[in-house]
């Protein structure tokens, strides 16, 4: 009895390390007209090809990036992040600035898709805002 | 001399212990999770959209088992049949840390087009970081 016992907590004690059930919450917002999104407002942190960062198209690393957004948010702590990943990058690049800004308990992050962005380039005149 | 009389007693406990605590999920896709220092606890009976390094995508309601998905279009019905049902359920999106951006955004795309309201992304936790 007590070895099936013992088997049966090995197998759960090894199943339940597997078993992830954490994440980083996002709330979507409407799909509105882009025209009507101020982006010049926001802060605006874009991630390219190569992994490098700009933040309000300024080259930065990630502490920079953290600095920059900690200070703008002292003076508005409503202040929108705008999070845009070029296409090639790997996908934990974007998660790497999600929870940077999680942890500056940043409010509004905002991930536009490939096709708000496209249409906002169209709306800007082909400039990225 | 270890006394043993009690130890298939706290075997038993343990037993309990895991057996109420683990929970299993309902897509068995291996993905290796991008790490974060911030996390929430998810939604247990949320909606799972797992994306493995190769771009395949199996998708659960966080009941029925796993399906493999082969065109987006099938994806963008399996969306659709469950924000109608509940347009406030929950959809975690398990994807694999290396995969292309552009992959996680075809999934992201259809989840705005269907009008989701909450999305978590799943992730592992960075060690020595923050619960």
């Amino acid at each position: 009895m007590a070895d099936i016992a013992f088997l049966l907590i090995i197998f759960f004690m090894l199943t339940s390390v597997y078993s992830s059930n954490f994440g980083l919450q996002y709330g979507l917002p409407k799909n509105e007209d882009p025209a009507n999104v101020q982006p010049l407002e926001s802060i605006h942190v874009q991630i390219h090809a190569l992994g490098q960062y700009t933040v309000d198209r300024r080259p930065a690393t990630l502490p920079q990036i953290a600095g920059y957004i900690d200070e703008k948010l002292r003076q508005n702590p409503k202040k929108p992040v705008i999070v845009q990943t070029n296409p090639d990058v790997p996908y934990y690049a974007t998660i790497e600035v999600l929870d940077m800004c999680k942890q500056l308990k940043v409010e509004n992050i905002s991930i536009p898709t490939g096709s708000e962005m496209e249409m906002w380039r169209a709306f800007m005149g082909g400039i990225a805002p | 001399m270890i006394p043993t009389a009690s130890m298939a007693d706290i075997a038993f406990l343990l037993i309990i212990f895991f057996m109420l605590t683990t929970s299993f999920s309902p897509v068995r896709m291996s993905v290796d999770l991008a790490e974060a220092t911030t996390w929430e606890e998810v939604e247990k009976t949320a909606a799972i959209l797992a994306i493995n390094p190769q771009g395949s995508i199996e998708v659960s309601d966080g009941i029925a088992p796993g399906t493999i998905i082969n065109t987006m279009d099938e994806l963008d019905i399996f969306v659709k049949e469950i924000v109608t049902v509940d347009p406030t359920r929950q959809f975690i999106i398990k994807a694999d840390r290396n995969i292309r951006y552009e992959a996680f955004n075809g999934v992201y795309e259809i989840l705005r087009r269907n009008e989701c309201r909450r999305v978590a992304l799943l992730t592992e936790a960075k060690l020595a970081a923050q619960p």
